[in-house]
């Protein structure tokens, strides 16, 4: 017989942490753990190193993607399942990306929760088909984002890469000018080509557009 | 597996064996072309493409050149194009696939592959591909794939399907490197992987030793590295680079 799977369930709301826990059971596992915070999630995946971990997404401290980005491989559960509110293919992407072997929404998966828990157990990823659509959709426009931004990447010098941060910090000309030891005029300049090259107009549209390729940190 | 590995539902699932409606009012097949470097590999795909309804083969090629100069002759707003991965040398799979979007925005690329690795998948997409057919797929699939390809959807079929979430994350280690990075760096680190000296790399890029190993510094500090063969471990695990004999 194998060893019994130890469970650690996360959750914020008290309703919701039972609801895990008495899943956990009917699916046969042992709940070690049933934490409120990211924080105490983290902690008890480090210390008591479950098999598996049942995670609601929207825990009231932060993001549960946060809990499985900072696991390191070795504490990561061998089996994440994740819930949320939320379904759409950016997400499901992110949390299997992190290790997740099923997502389900709060309002379609709970009923199933307890087979849904035992069949990722036994290896099989469990999300409902519209969802792993949505996400092959997601993975094509991050592929698209991605290759965009590097196009536009390799086209900006060193100088504008600069000069296109401070412009996101909200600088003003005169203040990137004296930064960077060069004239507001030549601020202007190197401006200019930064909206040519990203195909904007303006400097809010430079800054959402830099921003989505992943070319300056906001 | 055809719904999960689907992006979405095409409108009406075309049966093998009789003639669908859309042929009898004369619309326009889903033109097809292949390029493997296998000729064996070919002929199949080719023949089991011209079996399956709605789908014609406009042409094939064993090479990425031969393939340029076959797609410049096919005709047809969208085409869908098969890429092996397989296709090796200077002018490889990526680089096809890179040169291809660039000359056909229009079409769709899917990389072709057998029981491939998520990296390959995602350096596949990077580069400019809409999806990717695993060999190793149902017929019926893999034939879906090709028309969902055509109706602009994004295409994973196969054991690739199984791994999105690591080909997400590979697009994305490649993109936070790739991005680092300034367009001459990046020249740089390509041509150093060839196992090049600075001096070499300087001639070749007709620049002076000492702005190559300015160069080469400024990467290692980006990359968080300590110098050449970490920074083209950590550049070739991001697809960023190809390890490999100088042509």
């Amino acid at each position: 017989m194998e060893d019994a799977v130890r469970a650690i369930v996360a959750a914020g709301h008290p309703t919701l942490r039972g609801v895990l826990q008495q899943a956990c059971r009917d699916a046969g596992a042992t709940v070690i753990a049933a934490t409120e915070t990211a924080a105490d999630t983290i902690d008890a995946c480090r210390t008591e190193s479950p098999s598996l971990l049942v995670l609601d997404l929207e825990l009231p401290d932060s993001d549960g993607f946060r809990v499985l980005s900072s696991l390191e491989d070795g504490d990561r559960p061998g089996t994440v399942l994740v819930l949320s509110d939320r379904a759409d293919g950016d997400r499901v992407l992110r949390a299997l990306g992190l290790g997740a072997r099923a997502y389900v929404t709060k309002a379609e998966g709970l009923r199933g929760l307890p087979d849904t828990i035992r069949r990722a157990l036994s290896g099989e990823r469990v999300i409902a088909p519209a969802l792993e659509q949505d996400a092959v959709l997601a993975l094509g426009r991050m592929a698209r984002r991605a290759r965009e931004g590097e196009e536009v990447a390799a086209e900006l010098t060193g100088r504008e890469r600069q000069v296109l941060q401070l412009l996101t910090d909200g600088r003003t000309m005169r203040q990137i000018g004296t930064r960077l030891g060069i004239s507001p005029r030549t601020v202007e300049t190197h401006v200019a080509k930064v909206y040519r090259k990203l195909g904007v107009r303006t400097r809010v549209q430079a800054v959402s557009k830099a921003a989505t390729l992943g070319l300056v940190e906001l | 597996m055809r719904r999960e590995t689907r992006a979405r539902a095409t409108p009406e699932p075309m049966s093998e064996t009789s003639v669908p409606e859309s042929e009898q009012r004369g619309v326009e097949p889903l033109g097809v072309v292949v390029i493997d470097p296998f000729p064996v590999v070919r002929a199949g795909l080719v023949a089991t493409i011209d079996a399956s309804a709605g789908l014609e083969v406009l042409g094939q090629a064993g090479s990425a050149d031969e393939a340029v100069g076959v797609l410049d002759g096919v005709r047809g707003t969208r085409v869908v194009i098969l890429v092996a991965m397989g296709l090796a040398g200077d002018k490889d799979a990526y680089w096809l696939i890179r040169a291809l979007r660039e000359h056909f925005p229009g079409h769709a690329i899917l990389g072709l592959g057998s029981n491939a690795d998520p990296h390959v998948v995602s350096r596949a997409l990077f580069v400019g591909a809409d999806g990717f057919l695993d060999k190793n797929t149902e017929l019926e699939a893999f034939i879906d794939g090709i028309r969902g390809a055509g109706a602009e959807e994004t295409v994973i079929a196969g054991p690739a399907a199984a791994s999105v979430g690591q080909i997400a994350e590979g697009i994305e280690r490649r993109r936070s490197v790739g991005l680092r990075l300034t367009k001459r760096e990046r020249e740089v680190l390509a041509v150093a992987a060839e196992g090049l000296t600075a001096r070499e790399i300087a001639e070749r890029l007709g620049v002076r030793e000492r702005t190559v190993t300015t160069h080469l510094a400024r990467i290692y500090g980006k990359l968080g590295v300590g110098n050449r063969l970490a920074a083209l471990r950590l550049a070739a695990r991001s697809g960023l680079v190809s390890i490999g004999p100088a042509e």
